[in-house]
């Protein structure tokens, strides 16, 4: 029995280690400078979870469900993960004041778009719940997938941004 | 408004790369690169560092118009002489 646990959890651990998380944590936690620290601008996987997101949110609007909202949630953690491996990646104090300069631009950029849409949106959405009387499941469906839209905008509209004003340098 | 520099030439001359200069001043190397295309423009404390270390005036790497080509300044300098 105990054997068998043990054996589960090498398994898990095994698991966790192959997505390379583990790694980048110790990474980020040591004191010594990253020597080979990537920074690769990502100019079209962000489109894609944007995209499905996007689609997402306006079928919930025809068919309200708790399956798209779960679908959502997956594709806003993908939109997570391509933060973490785009230009802007997590803040380091290895940071210079390009990138910090990159980072604040994006997010600027990333947060006044979103403010944007939230003002624009949350307008309709009250309109479009009076005037066609939704029922409470419609109302929490498209509500969902509006925050799961948000969470994936979040996740790569920065990253977009970086990725389309970094250009390539040519090698020296 | 663009800002003109001429660290790639200064760069040649002393021959060193971008990292050797980057890590002279602080900075990714990449930033280095970004700089010398003019796709980024420089904090004064960063472009100090730099003609710093070049040991030149902060106006001989960088400037609001484009510089002349060097074969005319030494012209210009040969006909002042």
């Amino acid at each position: 029995m105990k054997k068998r646990g043990r054996n589960i959890l090498s398994i898990l651990d095994n698991a966790v280690r192959w997505t390379g998380f583990p790694a980048r944590v110790a990474n980020d936690m040591s004191d010594a400078p990253s020597v080979d620290r990537k920074h690769r601008p990502l100019r079209w996987s962000p489109i894609w979870p944007i995209a499905f997101a996007c689609i997402l949110f306006v079928i919930s609007f025809m068919w309200p469900s708790a399956l798209l909202t779960s679908l959502g949630a997956v594709i806003a953690g993908m939109a997570s993960s391509i933060h973490i491996n785009g230009p802007l990646g997590k803040p380091s104090l290895e940071d210079d004041e390009r990138e910090a300069a990159l980072r604040k631009d994006s997010f600027l950029f990333c947060l006044g778009l979103l403010f944007f849409l939230n003002c624009v949106g949350q307008l309709l959405f009250l309109g479009l719940s009076i005037l066609q009387n939704w029922q409470t499941a419609q109302r929490v469906s498209v509500a969902a997938s509006a925050f799961m839209l948000n969470l994936t905008l979040l996740g790569c509209l920065p990253t977009l941004y970086a990725s389309w004003k970094m250009r390539q340098l040519p090698k020296e | 408004m663009e800002l003109h520099n001429r660290i790639a030439v200064f760069r040649a001359e002393q021959g060193i790369s971008r990292r050797q200069l980057a890590d002279a001043v602080g900075v990714n190397n990449q930033t280095i690169g970004y700089l010398e295309r003019g796709d980024y423009k420089p904090s004064l404390e960063l472009a100090l560092k730099i003609a710093g270390h070049f040991g030149v005036a902060v106006e001989m790497l960088f400037s609001l118009e484009r510089f002349e080509p060097i074969a005319a300044t030494f012209k210009r300098a040969g006909e002042d002489e």
